[in-house]
């Protein structure tokens, strides 16, 4: 697969339901996440399941079509800042769809993406935004697992692995 | 279950002292210039430093969300976050809040509005009768307190409020003293009531306006009602997917049911914000709580202070 991305916005929030904090530089554990984002530091989920949502990503590509209302769901269109839709980071150019059950570089870092991210009716309430849960269906972002760890700032280039 | 609400961590950019050891705190959030609209009669959730959270109402002007406003009474008998943010809350710092939520909307009508407050009671009313001020509505604001020198907000609310429409009552000063009972034995037509105070004004005026229909007696606590003296007892809560749960005397229903694995969100646990509110479907319920109407109390049950005889079937 041929494709390079970039790394646009890196999010955190300490908790769950705080509001998301943009950093210029994070840094990334292995198996672990994002110190400082409420998956690093265990108070994420009340959910007891082992998750792997050590780093969330979404493409900024899904952001921009939903702020155009796209695809047309009625009477919905959301105009989602990178610091509303509660994940870490922000993509251009990333085909986050295709890369589940593969590795990929972010910067210095590896990540290993585990599964689609589902979107939950929480965001919606929590947004205000009746529809967003629709309207995030199917692209909604990419949950991953830190392989190898580092710091990585915005700017940073996103590249596919060799399996 | 009430919804969700993003927490922002605000800054303290102004602090003041008012008059019967309430602290008014002013916040800004660091990177936008505007906070999420409210409405007269909302309140935040105030995070605190521990884990614990208190709801204070926001008593700015809705028009400007450049800030918001709270108060903080010092309560030293409290439950200790008053004490802690007197303490602690200086400019600069920064306070987790919620966003607003408001379980003591103002009905939008033409009808003749009675705002009650009793002391720090008056910062939700004080947010109403700025708005019914200004759309030029007609209300009274009655304001009691123990005195003149203790009653918080006075140079404010002299400020905002029309003096045709303000009514001070001090206890020590015989001249202004209200008899509640008296102001509410009659209602006049349409009228509605607004009232929030400590326990014993919240006790009075749901006396006072027993006999005012259903639907014109609106009010908000911020401490839990006067309990009943009886001791608690177990009972036993079944889900809807026939899951038993045992409440012992000494826990809470919202504690059990979270240690049987159910997630239930609550915030003040003290049976006042609303946040734990669920439905039940059969049982008889003990409610101990200060946030539902006597409608609600039908079908609506706040797990975090009410209890139940026998067996309550909850729609959870
Ligand atoms: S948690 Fe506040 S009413 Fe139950």
């Amino acid at each position: 697969m041929t494709w390079q991305g970039r790394l646009l916005h890196i999010h955190i929030a300490p908790a769950a339901s705080y509001e998301m904090e943009e950093l210029a530089e994070a840094q990334l554990i292995a198996g672990r996440g994002i110190v400082g984002d409420r998956y690093f530091l265990g108070t994420g989920t009340y959910s007891p399941k082992p998750d792997v949502r050590e780093v969330t990503l979404i493409e900024v590509e899904v952001l921009e079509a939903m702020a155009k209302g796209q695809p047309k769901i009625p009477g919905f269109k959301a105009e989602l800042a990178p610091e509303d839709h509660r994940r870490n980071l922000t993509t251009r150019g990333v085909p986050l769809g295709h890369l589940v059950g593969k590795r990929f570089r972010v910067g210095d870092t590896i990540l290993r993406a585990a599964r689609m991210n589902f979107p939950c009716r929480y965001i919606e309430e929590l947004l205000g935004m009746p529809g967003l849960y629709e309207g995030l269906l199917n692209r909604s972002g990419l949950n991953c697992t830190i392989e190898f760890g580092g710091i990585i700032r915005p700017g940073d280039p996103i590249l596919p692995m060799d399996e | 279950m009430a919804s969700p609400r993003i927490i922002m961590k605000l800054k303290v950019v102004a602090t003041r002292k008012e008059p019967g050891d309430v602290l008014v705190v002013e916040l800004q959030h660091p990177r936008k210039p505007l906070l999420p609209a409210f409405e007269p009669g909302s309140h935040v959730d105030v995070h605190l430093s521990d884990g614990r959270v208190r709801q204070y109402s926001l008593c700015g002007d809705p028009a400007d969300l450049s800030r918001y406003t709270i108060a903080v009474k010092r309560e030293p008998e409290g439950r200790g976050g008053s004490t802690w943010l007197h303490a602690a809350v200086c400019v600069g710092a920064e306070l987790p809040v919620s966003a607003p939520r408001n379980h003591f909307p103002l009905k939008q009508g033409n009808w003749p509005v009675l705002l009650l407050a009793g002391g720090i009671g008056i910062t939700p009313l004080l947010a109403m009768a700025g708005v019914l001020n200004r759309q030029g509505k007609p209300f009274e604001l009655h304001y009691f307190t123990r005195g003149r020198a203790v009653a918080p907000f006075l140079a404010v609310i002299e400020q905002v409020v029309d003096r045709s429409k303000l009514r001070l009552h001090f206890d020590d000063d015989p001249e202004t003293r209200q008899d509640i009972e008296a102001l509410l034995s009659t209602r006049p037509s349409d009228a509605q009531v607004y009232y929030c105070g400590p326990p014993g004004f919240m006790a009075a005026i749901a006396r006072a306006s027993e006999h005012w229909p259903e639907g014109s007696v609106h009010f908000e606590a911020f401490q839990p009602a006067l309990l009943d003296d009886a001791p608690p007892e177990p009972f036993t809560i079944i889900l809807r997917n026939g899951t038993e749960i045992f409440v012992p005397a000494d826990t809470s229903a919202l504690s059990a049911i979270r240690a049987a694995g159910v997630l239930l969100m609550a915030s003040c646990e003290n049976g006042v914000c609303g946040t734990c509110e669920c439905g039940f479907l059969e049982g008889q319920p003990i409610h101990r709580d200060a946030v539902l109407s006597k409608d609600a109390r039908s079908h609506r049950f706040m797990p975090c202070v009410s209890r139940a005889t026998g067996v309550l079937r909850l729609d959870l």
